[in-house]
């Protein structure tokens, strides 16, 4: 996913996508504290980190360039 | 004596039968590390459950805009490292150790503000509010043993990222063989996502104990 040539611009989005779900939590967090809803948009952030910026699939990738 | 020397050579025989070809090793090599990451979330998902016994739906009064910072310090931290992860894949040395640097930085900064502001160590810059202390009753205790656990494991990060600079400096990585960027790569995230959780547990969820 991340090894190809617009590697650079996906890392980007994803962290384009941290930063908004940060903000967003914090705001939420005033609005509407429920602890099941700020727990899941930490899930989610966590997904994308795992994913994205940890290369799990990599795991289970038969073949690996490095 | 003979049959001391056939043993030998048995297990040397042996030895190179099962030697792991470099795809292998570092199939397991990735396995290892993310199997250390998962030994890991006992650790801190045992705070956390921890927190929620104890601290329920209220929380201890924070300075938000420090803990806004810090979070932020480390979400793009994590960005520069997978940037730096990148780099040295495409074999841009410059660009990999300016990534490496910033990830330093970035992560110093969080540590500094957990540890110096947070814990009252100094003054806040952010605000006024009355640093938590470990002896304030179960307050006090899960929010030292969450940040002080938490921030180890960023030293700790901090350390690993000064080490795999000073090997990139000295050319041991390329293209093909950067096995020791990722592995650092895969701890610092991993850093970040337990943070991530952590946040607003400590920070956003419940109501303000005065």
């Amino acid at each position: 996913m991340a090894e190809n040539g617009n590697a650079y611009r996906t890392i980007f989005i994803i962290f384009l996508v941290l930063g908004a779900l940060t903000v967003g939590e914090f705001f939420v967090a005033a609005a509407y504290p429920s602890a099941f809803f700020l727990m899941a948009i930490a899930l989610a952030k966590s997904v994308l980190i795992v994913y994205f910026f940890m290369h799990v699939y990599r795991l289970w990738r038969p073949e690996d360039h490095h | 004596m003979s049959a001391v020397t056939a043993t030998d050579h048995h297990d040397h025989d042996h030895a190179n039968h099962h030697e792991l070809s470099p795809m292998q090793q570092l199939r397991a090599n990735r396995l290892a590390i993310w199997l250390f990451c998962f030994s890991e979330i006992f650790l801190f998902g045992a705070l956390l459950m921890a927190r929620f016994y104890l601290w329920g739906n209220t929380r201890p009064e924070l300075d938000q805009n420090l803990g806004l910072f810090t979070t932020v310090m480390l979400l793009v931290s994590s960005y520069f490292m997978v940037r730096a992860e990148v780099a040295v894949a495409k074999g841009d040395t410059k660009k990999f150790e300016r990534s490496l640097i910033v990830t330093f930085v970035l992560g110093l900064l969080f540590l500094l503000g957990v540890v110096l502001f947070e814990w009252g160590l100094m003054a806040n810059p952010f605000g006024h509010h009355e640093a938590l202390k470990p002896t304030d009753g179960a307050y006090g205790a899960m929010f030292f043993a969450m940040t002080g656990m938490h921030a180890f494991h960023v030293l700790t990060g901090l350390f690993f990222i000064s080490v795999v600079y000073r090997n990139g400096k000295m050319g041991w990585y390329d293209e093909k063989n950067h096995w020791g960027v990722e592995a650092c790569a895969i701890y610092w995230h991993f850093v970040d996502v337990v943070w991530v959780f952590f946040y607003p547990a400590l920070y956003l969820i419940g109501t303000v104990v005065h």
